[in-house]
């Protein structure tokens, strides 16, 4: 049951009538019911995934809770058997196939291609989840609740499938479902649906179906340099919003029985800096990895330049593993880490100060370049091996041809999205301006006809949209 | 010993400022509002240290610990020790 369908539109109308209909006793069945149904609609034969998953958190955080200040033995067991549990799900075939090339013959058997492309839907986001569950535990920041409780946790069905990656103390309080109903809930929760169904069905797929042709389309070596730009330039919009997308519907979803997720995306087009990128792209991503290693491994050597510039790196190149077993991936996170460590490394000639500090021509530069650099990076992401991402980067950098190898309606939708990205920072502000405006003075015109006549037409686009393009980009990592 | 709140907060505001350039009231949000990255966390802790000639050890700490002025001084006091 895909976000994007009209399939969960009705389930989530179902569940949310029913939600706020029933008393506040019932309503943590009903949600723990939904999520198992969502979750069994994708994948029921990993339902028990996840419900291992909160078994080990629940085990080795009661272990851990009883003795915070003991050695770390049921932290690290815990984090043991989940990275465990997730490298076998994910990376079983890339370690294998690997290996093979060594001559470890261990590509048949349980290692088959077949057994390898299936394995439960969010393992990655909950995994991250879980490990940080423990963490925080053992920071005496969290307490274990009861199993059920832990299971509805990671079951909750908004989040469950590609995040927001959230922290148990910012959900779990939550989960008591106290809230009265207010309209707001309802008018918020639809306003990020809408808004993310015509991100996802109109914009990104349509830019994904160019993608998708201009990938598989070009043998190695045939790249005109304007079509590997403009390549790389629409996957990273594809990406963006597709992502984008996503998170709007689960952050809807969540709000609509009045639960706040955090944000996810803060327009990273317009990043000032390869840092600043980081803090604007899967925002819940990189808190994670700031919070549960990135700061504790610095910790430890207090920024010192060597480590730092090298956790930077490592940091990143684990941060493209995650995405999945590539070597695409792995590239994508590596270029990252040395984008970052790039930066540090002026920041630190710079004596500290960030490039906003300095001339407008430094500034502007640094915009200019992180954008060049992260759409660089997506080149090997999106590229079906290695070999073809080295051809569109050598068509981009060095083998310079103008040939236009599509049709014109590629290039012009694609400068149309972009110059959209350009200014949606704009269009999102004055929209919040005038919906506080319309919220301060009661019930005025804007909420009553503005609003439901935008649905509307958000829907019907959704449903001119609506193709059989529907999966996720991020729901298959 | 470590030194009292008050001389922990006047540390924390002035560390603060100094890493961010500019004045900081006691309620400025510091981690969360992206004035300083995890990096600049790191650099506060340090500065400190040498303010108030206190140890941290910031292994088991997050950088939202020192959003604040406030979270910054109960930090220190829970997880800081007097240098010997």
């Amino acid at each position: 049951m895909a976000l994007n369908s009209l399939t969960y539109l009705g389930f989530l109308l179902v569940v949310v009538i029913a939600y706020w209909l029933l008393p506040v006793v019932l309503r943590r069945s009903l949600v723990m019911a939904a999520s198992l149904a969502f979750y069994s609609s994708w994948n029921a034969i990993f339902l028990w995934v996840p419900l291992i998953v909160a078994g080990v958190v629940f085990v080795c955080g009661k272990y851990i809770q009883a003795n915070p200040s003991a050695p770390r033995k049921w932290l690290l067991t815990g984090i043991g058997i989940l990275l465990t549990l997730f490298v076998l799900f994910k990376y079983r075939l890339f370690v294998a196939t690997n290996l093979g090339y060594f001559g470890v013959p261990l590509s048949r058997g349980p290692f088959s291609l077949a057994s390898s492309l299936v394995f439960p839907m969010g393992i990655s986001f909950y995994t991250l989840e879980a490990i940080a569950y423990l963490v925080d535990v053992r920071q005496v920041r969290v307490r274990i609740p009861s199993f059920v409780d832990l299971c509805l946790f990671f079951f909750f069905w908004p989040n469950i499938l590609s995040g927001p990656i959230v922290r148990a103390r910012e959900l779990m309080p939550q989960l008591r479902f106290e809230k009265i109903f207010e309209p707001r809930f309802i008018f918020e929760g639809c306003d990020r649906i809408v808004w993310g169904l015509v991100q996802k069905n109109v914009i990104a797929n349509m830019l994904g179906i160019w993608v998708d042709r201009g990938f598989a389309s070009q043998p190695v070596g045939t790249f005109s340099t304007v079509d590997g730009w403009f390549l790389a330039i629409a996957f990273g919009l594809q990406v963006y919003f597709d992502f984008a997308g996503y998170t709007n519907l689960a952050i809807g979803t969540a709000r609509l029985i009045g639960i706040m997720l955090p944000e996810n995306f803060r327009h990273p087009y317009h990043a000032a800096s390869p840092a600043d990128f980081w803090s604007r792209w899967h925002i819940t991503l990189s808190r994670w990895i700031r919070d549960y290693l990135f700061f504790p491994m610095n910790a430890k050597w207090k920024g010192a330049p060597l480590p730092l510039y090298l956790s930077l790196v490592g940091a990143m190149a684990l941060v493209g593993l995650w995405h999945g077993a590539e070597w695409g991936f792995l590239l994508w996170g590596t270029m990252h880490g040395v984008y970052l460590a790039v930066y540090r490394l002026y920041e630190s000639w710079r004596r500290g100060d960030s490039p906003a500090k300095g001339s407008h021509l430094s500034a502007g530069l640094w915009r200019v370049v992180t954008l060049v650099a992260v759409t660089t990076a997506w080149v090997p992401f999106r590229a079906l091996s290695l070999a073809q991402a080295g051809s569109i980067l050598g068509s981009m950098f060095s083998r310079f041809t103008w040939r236009l190898e599509y049709s014109g309606l590629f290039y012009g939708i694609t400068v149309a999205v972009a110059l959209f990205a350009a200014v949606e920072p704009l269009v999102m502000r004055a929209l919040a301006e005038v919906d506080e405006e319309a919220a301060a003075a009661g019930l005025s015109m804007f909420r009553i006809i503005v609003r439901p006549v935008a649905y509307l037409f958000g829907l019907m686009l959704f449903l001119l949209f609506d193709q059989n393009y529907s999966q996720f980009i991020y729901s298959q990592f | 010993m470590l030194p009292d709140p008050e001389t922990i907060r006047s540390a924390a505001r002035a560390a603060a400022s100094e890493l961010t350039g500019r004045s900081i009231k006691d309620s400025q949000k510091l981690v969360s509002s992206g004035l300083l990255d995890s990096l600049a966390v790191l650099k506060l802790i340090s500065l400190l240290e040498k303010k108030l000639n206190i140890v941290i050890r910031p292994e088991t700490l997050q950088p939202e610990d020192f959003d604040d002025v406030a979270l910054i001084v109960e930090t220190i006091e829970r997880v800081g020790k007097a240098r010997k």
